[in-house]
């Protein structure tokens, strides 16, 4: 079956009446979900699956996607209004899309989210069912070497996540990779910096981390600076029109990241949060003015968005065609395949092509939904910017304390967010800047286990970085990305003595 | 002001307290004639997130304990994640004997404390049944040239640097520990077993892509590889064929002259000094269940295999097993 009939099939399940209704209920549960900081895909995932029991596989699944996608998608919102994030992959939305919000323009900042991840879904839909079986080559072609090539690659954009001085931002990065090494390590069982206290055996969630650092440390921010209170109702929401300017000003960005957010979904263990880091980087590289982003640069904000968006569905290329699940959630996601019989893998596509394709359609449907909901919902959610400062606060703290509670109901996490809160107060303080701490926190993990593998199986031999290409050339892009702005600087102050 | 808000919740919490304990002076739950009754809900503990192998074994044994009416009392799974268990087990250990909190376990409530990663193990606890049997699978990328398990332990006799064997669990736990298991037992030396983790998910590819050489983990998971002909299976540490299609065609380890087998149980536990008048009580319900023709349909859908054993014999079982592997831990020098 090629992908047109496959479509075709996939059409007639998503277009059926049971295939609008779930996947509308899908996207709904999903967005609501994801709104609330602290709630992301895994835990909207796991809250369906009982409700799935006993339902036919192919609309249960189609819901379950919806779920995800729709989750992701709502995830932007806390990000942008409040700071804070509500998954993982939306730390980097919060970068440009708070300081809009806090300009008043919070409205104008959620229809662009909305656009951007519209647009990035439904690129990565269209790529996903042109390449999906091609791509699973792609996904199974990255072994330990690479993973450590692409991870060094992300963490040479430290230097564009800083804003005034590089030390403070490496010194940052060094804290964010030296918390990472807390607990069990995995490639010996050993433990790290852990004191005998159980609750440290896993090391830090996340989320802790990204709630403790942006919207705790936020909340202390606000309450310091009580001048800043002169925002008038109308000036925060902000007008709601994108303008032809802004659509022409984000769609590079969003054509751009979303194939790169694809790409990067569709590798194990990448997933949307290094996906919308790596995108917001890129654009940032190559912006004309990269002075703008991080102060509410319409770029800085749809980058990660569409890159995040166009991830979750690559996320579904390794899951799908090859059974193998690519991150924490996706393997929620292959337990509610599992609870109603279905085994993603290679055969899906031949044995269940009903189930294949008719997931595949039914994402084109709802990304239209979410974009058709959330736009009108949009001047109400920016109401929350309008609840009274004091309110606010407690608010933030509240879904914080929710948010990161529901990891696993230990209240030691509870107090492990209010130091990481205290930590973030003091960077913002002492002006170092908390994004660099965060992707090293997030790449250094992974970083470190993906040399130690590539270490035991080359026995210790460093060459096993260089004798393949696709390690070899990411370690070169890495290392390129680090030398030509420094070069182009140069030349430019060259080419200014001589004048 | 604060001294009275005090003063309300600590008398409100007596009053629940002493609700609690005339509730269950009232109620009896140790009848007269010393049988055991349940007369509240059942907290059923899986040690894990949500949608793992623990976590679906308990919500489906609470899912059927209900729909089948086996049990009257209402089972409600929580998960307890963190620690690789440790966090659950030092929550139930500190229920000391109530009767209505279980937890789901397999070998990791071994090799978890083994590793010096919990604080308690199976011995603290009362073991009530076991209920289903896992077994391991050894594969390799379909273009390998080992085709069986003494090929592959040839070459890792003779050059044991060459071979690179990789798990989703931590090294001493699962999926490490039944291939050293098996290995030695033909004959490899298991100091010198290379044994890397995956724990993000990248395990098969790494196979697939040839960056190691072995795959060692659940039989389940590797069946639709199998059917895409993108691996073989070298073998199983089952102790007879397995029923089913394609399952049926993975040689175990002993048809292969291996003399050893590995077992990934799965049952249930209660706090360390439950009444063995509820012990009773759940082990007869669990044997129902797995005897119900509603279970079997469940272990069919997952592909598990019927193991029961009460109490009694799963402690037996327990010791054993814990022996061997506290054995094999010190050889490799990760025991404590």
């Amino acid at each position: 079956m090629n992908a047109f009939d496959g479509m075709i099939t996939g059409f007639q399940v998503a277009l059926s009446w049971e295939g609008i209704l779930f996947v509308l209920i899908g996207v709904i549960v999903g967005t609501l979900i994801g709104m609330m900081p602290g709630l992301g895909p895994i835990s909207a995932i796991a809250i369906m699956i009982p409700i799935t029991y006993g339902m036919d596989p192919a609309p249960a699944l189609v819901m379950m996607a919806g779920v995800y996608y729709g989750a992701v998608f709502g995830g932007s919102t806390s990000s942008i209004l409040l700071n804070a994030p509500g998954i993982s992959g939306t730390v980097a939305t919060a970068f440009d899309g708070y300081p809009m919000a806090q300009q008043g323009k919070a409205g104008k900042a959620l229809a662009i989210a909305a656009i951007a991840s519209f647009f990035g879904g439904t690129v990565s839909v269209i790529m996903l069912m042109l390449l999906a079986p091609a791509l699973s080559s792609v996904a199974i072609s990255f072994g330990p070497p690479a993973y450590f090539a692409l991870m060094l690659m992300g963490l040479t954009a430290i230097s564009s996540l800083s804003e005034g001085s590089t030390i403070k931002a490496m010194i940052s990065a060094v804290a964010g990779v030296m918390v990472v090494t807390i607990g069990i390590d995995p490639q010996t069982g050993t433990q790290r910096f852990t004191f005998g206290n159980v609750n440290l055996f896993d090391g830090f969630d996340f989320l802790i981390i990204a709630l403790g650092l942006f919207a705790i440390a936020e909340v202390c921010m606000l309450v310091l600076n009580r001048k800043n209170r002169s925002l008038s109702d109308d000036q925060k929401l902000g007008s709601l029109k994108v303008t032809r300017a802004d659509l022409k000003e984000m769609s590079g960005p969003m054509t751009r990241q979303s194939f790169v957010g694809f790409i990067l979904g569709v590798l194990p263990g990448a997933g949307a949060t290094i996906a919308s880091f790596i995108s917001y980087i890129f654009e940032k590289r190559i912006s004309k003015n990269p002075e703008e982003f991080g102060k509410g640069s319409i770029k800085g904000l749809a980058a990660p968005e569409s890159s995040n968006n166009a991830a979750t569905s690559g996320a579904f290329v390794p899951l799908l065609s090859l059974g193998i699940p690519g991150s924490g959630t996706t393997a929620v996601m292959l337990g509610a395949f599992l609870v109603l019989g279905v085994q993603p893998g290679p055969l899906l596509m031949t044995d269940r092509p009903e189930i294949f394709w008719g997931i595949i359609a039914s994402m084109y449907l709802g990304n239209i939904f979410l974009l058709v909901l959330n736009l009108p919902l949009i001047p109400y959610l920016a109401k929350i910017l309008s609840i009274p400062r004091p309110l606010l606060i407690s608010l933030v703290i509240m879904f914080s304390l929710i948010g990161v509670y529901s990891i696993s109901f230990n209240v030691f996490d509870l107090y492990m967010l209010l130091v990481f809160g205290a930590l973030g107060f003091a960077m913002r303080v002492f002006s170092f800047p908390a994004p660099p701490f965060i992707l090293a926190f997030i790449l250094g993990g992974m970083m470190e286990q993906a040399f130690r593998q590539s270490m035991t199986i080359s026995n210790g031999n460093l060459a096993i970085f260089v004798n393949s290409p696709l390690p070899l050339s990411l370690i070169l892009i890495a290392f390129l990305s680090l030398v030509i702005p420094g070069l182009l600087k140069w030349r430019g102050r060259r080419r200014l003595a001589k004048m | 002001m604060k001294k009275t808000m005090l003063t309300t919740i600590l008398a409100a919490s007596a009053l629940v307290f002493a609700g609690c304990n005339s509730e269950e002076s009232t109620n009896g739950e140790t009848g007269e004639s010393g049988a055991f009754e349940p007369s509240q809900n059942i907290e059923m503990v899986a040690p894990a997130g949500a949608g793992g192998g623990w976590d679906t074994t308990a919500r489906e044994v609470a899912r059927v304990f209900g729909e089948t009416g086996i049990l009257e009392e209402n089972m409600t799974v929580v998960n307890k994640e963190g620690g690789g268990g440790a966090i659950a087990w030092a929550y139930i250990h500190g229920q000391d004997d109530s009767p209505y909190n279980l937890f789901v376990s397999s070998p990791p409530l071994m090799f978890v404390p083994l590793n010096g990663q919990s604080e308690f193990g199976h011995e603290d606890f009362t073991p009530l049944a076991n209920m289903i049997a896992d077994y391991g699978a050894f594969a390799v990328s379909a273009d390998s040239e080992w085709d069986d398990l003494n090929s592959l332990f040839d070459q890792m006799k003779e050059d044991p640097e060459s071979v690179t064997v990789v798990g989703t669990s931590a090294p001493g736990s699962m999926d490490h520990m039944q291939f050293v298991r098996i290995a030695k037992a033909a004959g490899v030396d298991p100091t010198k077993i290379k044994y890397v983790s995956d724990q993000d998910g990248g395990a098969l590819t790494s196979v697939l892509n040839g960056s190691v050489d072995v795959f060692s983990t659940g039989v389940g998971e590797v069946v639709e590889q199998v059917r895409a002909g993108n691996i073989k299976i070298l073998g199983i540490t089952a102790e007879e064929r397995l029923e089913g299609e394609v399952l049926s065609d993975f040689p175990t380890a002993i048809e292969q002259g291996i003399d050893e087998s590995f077992i990934n149980w799965r049952g249930f536990f209660g706090p360390p000094n439950m009444d063995p008048a509820a012990v009773e009580f759940y082990e007869a319900k669990f044997q129902e269940l797995s005897e119900s023709e509603e279970f079997a349909e469940v272990r069919k859908k997952y592909g598990w295999n019927e193991m029961y054993m009460n109490s009694e014999e799963y402690e037996e079982f327990l010791n054993a097993e814990y022996e061997e592997i506290e054995i094999l831990l010190e050889e490799i020098g990760l025991g404590n």
